[in-house]
């Protein structure tokens, strides 16, 4: 009897466990994906790839096409505006109205909080509050990942650079990939890890 | 019996120790003379409330290779090799343990002895005594446990710096470690408890509920 109850008090659990998880997600308008990903094995780990050639082709033509699950909506909104784009960080990038109103509904319909990818779920839950992050760089989460690595291996280092240059070092970045197992930081092969060294 | 496999959990205890502690070990003892960078490269990080938003020499877009050019002087030249992601690695490893823990967990369910009797039973004085060890549900349950205590030291050791308390329970990150972790620590307490036992004790809830939690935990992350 004890044992039959214990199963139902763990089956219980469990239903509440995905239940609170449901109900987050109607709170967030994700109940479309929530079931989908709930039983997607796939790995959901990174951010969602570019799927949108819009997209991929006028943001990829002068820097890597940072996902949008990089940034929450707010940030997006900021940034793809043809006031915003007439000083992109120090360039001139305006679009014609067309294709801006293309790219920034689709980064906004595909950012961080709309997100069910984990490394999104982590920059939304991160820039909920407080200002709107205008750089990816700039993102409390993107410091802290980041924050063992040395300055030789990115600034001073000429195949990278500045941190900003995700594909340099992120070798899935394209994926939507950021795991530390897929990092090669040009001229370090080794810059971490016990299984890597030789 | 009791005493010869005592002694196996202790080695192997202590084998998961050493491992885990030579492999941490090893990565704070390669990264101890490195300095930290971050803020150098990331001056424009508004939380810090530095005031600077913007930096010159720091752009979000690949407009300003003249500034890090004339930094470049240190890369050490080294002929590029073609990248091949490491079939083990320290996260991978706490990752294969964690799935491993739920396999071992499903198996150990599905080898259970069941209930002796439903009606009818007769007195615990004259019931066989109870099998605490050397069966099949018992070395997976072991085998369980074990899993789930690596699980939690490699994730403590490799993952530490994903943990962040001022996250909040919204992280993924920090819902994965409370419901794993405590999942850990219900199939730790179930097999402890029915070993402990030499009459008939109810834990299977309790191992199953850890176990599920350790599933949500590894969705959450997966």
């Amino acid at each position: 009897m004890m044992h039959r109850k214990w199963k139902i008090s763990a089956l219980l659990a469990l239903v509440l466990v995905m239940g609170c998880a449901g109900a987050g997600a109607a709170e967030s308008s994700l109940s479309d994906n929530f079931l989908l990903w709930l039983f997607d094995f796939q790995r959901t780990n990174g951010v969602k790839p570019v799927t949108d050639k819009h997209y991929q082709e006028e943001c990829g033509a002068c820097h890597f096409a940072y996902q949008p699950g990089l940034l929450p909506a707010k940030s997006w909104e900021a940034l793809l505006t043809d006031q915003a784009l007439r000083d992109h960080f120090g360039v001139n990038a305006q679009l014609d109205d067309e294709t801006l109103k293309d790219i920034r509904d689709y980064a906004i319909s595909n950012s961080a909080e709309k997100s069910w990818y984990k490394r999104s779920r982590k920059i939304a839950a991160a820039t909920e509050h407080g200002p709107t992050p205008l750089r990816i760089t700039g993102l409390r989460y993107i410091v802290r990942t980041h924050h063992d690595i040395p300055e030789k291996m990115i600034t001073g280092n000429k195949d990278v650079k500045s941190l900003s240059f995700c594909d340099k070092c992120h070798t899935q970045a394209a994926k939507g990939i950021y795991d530390a197992d897929t990092v090669n930081i040009p001229h370090y092969p080794n810059w971490d890890g016990w299984f890597n060294k030789p | 019996m009791e005493y010869s496999i005592k002694v196996v959990n202790a080695v192997a205890g202590i084998f998961l120790a050493i491992f885990s502690g030579g492999v941490y070990a090893d990565t704070v003892a390669a990264n101890v003379v490195l300095p930290p960078a971050g803020g150098f490269y990331t001056n424009n990080a508004q939380f810090l409330g530095s005031g600077r938003l913007n930096s010159s020499s720091y752009l979000l877009a690949a407009n300003d290779g003249n500034a890090a050019q004339s930094r470049a002087d240190g890369t050490p030249e080294a002929p590029p090799v073609k990248f091949e992601p490491p079939l083990m690695s320290e996260r991978k490893l706490h990752q294969y343990l964690g799935l491993g823990t739920v396999l071992f967990a499903g198996l150990t369910m599905l080898a259970a002895p069941g209930e002796a009797c439903e009606n009818n039973c007769p007195p615990a004085s004259q019931l066989p005594p109870r099998e605490t060890s050397g069966t099949t549900h018992t070395r997976l349950a072991r085998t369980t446990a074990a899993l789930a205590a690596a699980t939690v030291i490699t994730g403590l050791l490799f993952h530490w710096d994903d943990f962040h308390l001022d996250d909040g329970f919204s992280d993924p990150d920090n819902q994965h470690v409370m419901l794993a972790g405590t999942g850990a620590m219900l199939m730790l307490y179930a097999v402890n408890k029915s070993a402990k036992s030499s009459v008939p004790t109810s834990h299977a809830g309790i191992a199953e509920l850890g176990a599920a939690l350790m599933l949500v935990g590894i969705k959450l992350t997966w």
